[in-house]
């Protein structure tokens, strides 16, 4: 992995995490720290299966 | 009972009696259109029926059925693929009347709650809605090819 394709996977991943924790502050009814780190955590494990799944679809 | 439950019930009861109808008659293309159109019928019934019980919470019912009607919807287009090979299901015009209903439904509930998390959420709910069931639509008269040839 070159440094080109490491920062893409970064700028991919952060990508699909910000889109999922804002999708996870749209969905819970009351924003409160937990729900903050809770969110944030589960988004991340997310944005990891979202980019797998994606490049499983996508051959690249 | 108030306007939002006589407008659910109006919608389930013609809707979804239609497709109870679609779906136990008829040749089976019927059948997988009418299948996916309850999706569509269901999903804006169980928003309206939110708003009208005053119960927010139920309106994660309405965004689980429009994330796995379509899902279901796809897994009987790839089962029945060689079934519906010679009779592809298109019926566009219905297709597009349950988007309409659905995002008029969206929109109305979006206008009454107002600029808000809530309505974000109502706002995924539909496009989830529409372009699902645009999608299982797509996929049931064969233009996802993936779908098709497996």
């Amino acid at each position: 992995m070159t440094r080109r394709t490491a920062l893409a996977a970064a700028a991919e991943l952060l990508a699909w995490w910000a889109g999922l924790v804002l999708l996870w502050l749209v969905f819970i009814s009351t924003v409160d720290t937990l729900e903050r780190i809770v969110g944030a955590s589960v988004a991340a494990v997310g944005a990891l299966l979202a980019r797998a799944g994606r490049r499983s679809v996508i051959w690249r | 009972m108030n306007g939002w439950i006589l407008a659910a019930t109006v919608l389930l009861t013609a809707g979804g009696g239609a497709a109870l109808w679609g779906v136990a008659t008829g040749p089976l293309s019927r059948r997988v259109v009418a299948q996916n159109l309850s999706t569509t019928v269901i999903c804006p019934s169980l928003l309206l029926l939110a708003q009208g019980y005053g119960r927010t919470s139920y309106v994660d019912l309405a965004l689980l059925l429009a994330l796995l009607g379509p899902v279901g919807t796809l897994v009987f287009a790839r089962l029945l693929a060689d079934e519906l090979t010679g009779d592809r299901p298109a019926a566009w015009g219905l297709t597009w009347t349950a988007a309409g209903v659905g995002a008029a439904v969206v929109l109305v509930l979006c206008a009454v709650t107002g600029p808000s998390r809530a309505m974000v959420k109502l706002l995924v709910i539909g496009a989830l809605l529409i372009s699902g069931n645009v999608v299982a639509s797509r996929a049931l008269s064969g233009g996802l090819r993936g779908v098709r040839d497996g």
